[in-house]
């Protein structure tokens, strides 16, 4: 087990090095050149850039290197823990992710948490009832809400219960109300929840499609197996047969997926953040890329890259934890 | 008993899964609909013109509705039926019905309807308010690009599904969009299940270093956070604005899946003793991936391209709505969307509309490709 951890955590290194190489590349020959647009937002702020300042810019963020080289100084750079600085405000871009990171944890946290509290039942009770009329009716449903595109079921819940023209009960965007500042703790957190609740039932409702499907495969799976059978000859309670035999069985895999989609958690919602006005981490990669800020970028690819990889590795080992049959040398 | 094992003889395993698949309801009419969907996407410019398709005034008849198609549309008018008609005769005096020829008609229709999507009618006249003793207009008598006086009309008897904020019709557009959406799912995912089965058949097959290498690849690719690459390579080809660009974009980031599949079905069915018999009598290494293990693997590949299409379509739309997508004039479901945002508070039928045609779609596929999956899995088999 020891040495198979060594190998996957020697892995990483090459694949984490791809990913950055490639979209420092990418991001080298797009036409989204930094020093121009800091220069002409700039020019409409009042602050046009002079040539020389431009010039100084462009040396300081190594734009006048070639790719490579700009790399190697870039990757030196985040060897010594530093992610450099953002292009836009000249912040340092490990604190400007660290703003967002808790905002967008906490929305897609709950996201996921609810999906999959409801969609692990909704599975197992389609698995059970297998074939039958409740069975047809949840996929039906869940592939229903899965054709959806969350940003029709964003623009429709506002529309209809966030300010447009029918009923007024829930905040239309943004995270606390203006004067959040000045409430109490209770108030505020009611404040928070209410504008929660919309950009969360959007990223909620789609992923219930695969995750209960998923939970009815292995729940299908599970009550296959021969120590069902002997659970139901033996003479237990059908209750007692899915609930204590075959459902704890069928949770295994679902553990693992679970587990997969831990990157969702960083990565954040491109498209809901966006609609919603939610500063999370999706809305500091669209922005970033709108304005070409590089080591924002770079930052947020190499968080998200490392996370991804830890929660594949999980994904495997946790495999491995709660079925004892599985075994890597 | 013995009729029954005499019918199942004679069974290829393609038309048991073609059984199987039909008799599930809800893929039986998940292949219709998407069928239908493409029937009306090509016949869009009769569907949705501003000029008549017959038109009698001052004792002559004409035709107004031909001379506004753009050139492409007679390209595609006249080649698909052309194909079809050579795929008929094909299969009238031939018994072996001809899956390849079939393919490349697919192709060449899809491509075509991808160029045509691109050019929607450009003729700024309409037939609708000039007088004539007899006309005969198309079922929505508006063109895709053609701007109304009624601006931000909500759905009615003249405007079926409303206008936008130019006076478009949105029927029209929604209609001729219908192109778009479809051509870009099959091509973009048609790029994706190239880029994919070669890739995961190479690594399957070879294994060694090959696999490791291809297997770094596929880590790397999906490390990325989702639409990062996607939207970066569109800021590539931003200044050309092609709906191939768009395509191959959506293409070249959806092929890991597949990938990971193919190469799974290559390492499963390598290990067989049928590949190795098939090299000992000297088959090479191309002969046995594509006659052998290739037709072994194609049940599951067809399923995942199958959900394939209906997540390309729901990227295309996506981007389109973040305004990385098509561009005007082309109509595209993503672009309604994205004027919807603006003005959500009232124009309700601006996100309806499109956004109900696209959950038709997306469904559809997804029930085509839940029943190709319960037909192609010998495991989940209701006896």
């Amino acid at each position: 087990m020891t040495t198979y951890l060594l190998r996957r955590i020697l892995l990483m290194v090459p694949t984490l090095f791809g990913i950055t190489l490639l979209t420092f590349l990418l991001l080298r020959i797009s036409p989204i050149n930094p020093a121009l647009i800091k220069g002409a937002g700039g020019a409409e702020n009042g602050r046009a850039m002079t040539a020389e300042q431009r010039e100084q810019m462009i040396k300081f963020y190594d734009l006048d290197k070639p790719a490579p080289v700009a790399y190697c100084k870039w990757l030196w750079k985040v060897l010594h823990g530093n992610l450099s600085d953002s292009f836009v405000d000249n912040r340092p871009v490990a604190k400007k992710i660290a703003e967002r990171m808790g905002l967008t944890i906490s929305i897609t946290g709950t996201a996921l948490i609810i999906s999959y509290l409801v969609a692990i039942p909704l599975g197992v009770l389609a698995a059970i009832k297998r074939g039958q009329a409740v069975d047809r009716s949840i996929s039906f449903v869940v592939f229903l809400l899965y054709s959806i595109p969350s940003f029709v079921a964003a623009l429709l819940l506002i529309l209809l219960v966030a300010g447009g023209d029918y009923l007024d009960l829930l905040p239309m965007y943004g995270i606390n109300s203006i004067n959040a500042s000045a409430m109490g703790y209770f108030p505020w957190l009611w404040d928070r929840i209410l504008h929660m609740i919309l950009p969360v039932i959007c990223l909620t409702y789609a992923s219930l499609a695969s995750i209960s499907r998923y939970a009815r495969v292995s729940m299908l799976d599970a009550l296959s197996q021969d120590f069902v059978r002997t659970a139901r000859a033996k003479g237990l309670s059908e209750r007692l047969v899915i609930m204590r035999h075959a459902l704890r069985n069928a949770l295994i895999p679902i553990i693992t997926i679970f587990t997969l989609e831990i990157p969702v958690l960083v990565s954040g919602a491109i498209i809901i953040e966006s609609i919603f006005t939610l500063p999370g981490m999706g809305q500091l990669m669209f922005q970033s890329l709108d304005s070409g800020d590089y080591p924002v970028i770079m930052g947020l690819t190499l968080l998200i890259a490392i996370v991804t990889l830890v929660s594949y590795l999980l994904a495997d080992i946790l495999y491995a934890v709660v079925d004892p049959r599985i075994t890597y040398e | 008993m013995n009729d029954a094992a005499h019918e199942t003889y004679h069974e290829t395993y393609a038309q048991r899964i073609a059984r199987h698949f039909m008799a599930d309801s809800f893929a039986r009419n998940g292949l219709r609909v998407v069928i239908a969907l493409f029937i009306i996407a090509a016949l869009a410019p009769f569907l949705a013109n501003s000029h008549a398709i017959i038109r009698v005034a001052d004792g002559h008849i004409s035709f107004p509705i031909f001379p506004s198609l753009e050139p492409i549309e007679w390209r595609f008018l006249v080649y698909v039926p052309l194909a079809a008609f050579v795929y008929f005769l094909r299969a009238r005096f031939s018994h072996r019905p001809g899956i390849g020829l079939l393919f490349i008609i697919g192709i060449v229709a899809l491509v075509e309807l991808t160029l045509a999507a691109t050019h929607p009618i450009n003729d700024p006249t309409n037939d609708r308010d000039r007088p004539a003793s007899f006309k005969l207009m198309p079922p929505i008598p508006y063109s895709p690009i053609e701007s109304t006086p009624d601006q931000f009309s909500p759905p009615s008897w003249k405007h079926l599904c409303g206008t936008d904020s130019t006076g478009r019709d949105i029927a029209a557009r929604m209609l001729h969009g219908a192109r778009t959406s479809l051509s870009i799912g099959f091509v973009a995912q048609s790029i994706a299940l190239l880029v994919g089965v070669t890739l995961g058949g190479l690594a399957g097959f070879y294994r060694g270093w090959i696999d490791i290498g291809v297997c770094r690849f596929i880590e790397i690719m999906d490390c990325f956070p989702p639409l990062l690459l996607i939207l970066v390579a569109i800021s590539l080809f931003a200044s050309q604005n092609n709906m191939f660009y768009i395509m191959a974009v959506i293409g070249l980031t959806s092929w890991t899946g597949l990938a990971r599949l193919v190469r799974g079905e290559f390492l499963r069915l390598g290990s067989q003793p049928f590949p190795q018999a098939a090299q000992a009598l000297g088959a090479s290494d191309f002969r046995v991936i594509v006659r052998h293990l290739l037709p072994n693997a194609l049940g599951p590949i067809l399923v995942s391209a199958t959900f394939g299409v209906a997540s390309a379509i729901l990227i295309e739309s996506s981007l389109s709505f973040l305004g990385f997508g098509m561009q005007a004039p082309t109509p595209s479901w993503g672009d309604i969307l994205s004027d919807a945002r603006r003005y959500i508070d009232f124009a309700w039928w601006l996100a309806f509309f499109p956004g109900l045609a696209i959950l038709v779609t997306i469904m559809s596929y997804n029930f085509v490709g839940e029943g190709l999956r319960d037909a192609v899995d010998p495991r989940l088999k209701v006896k």
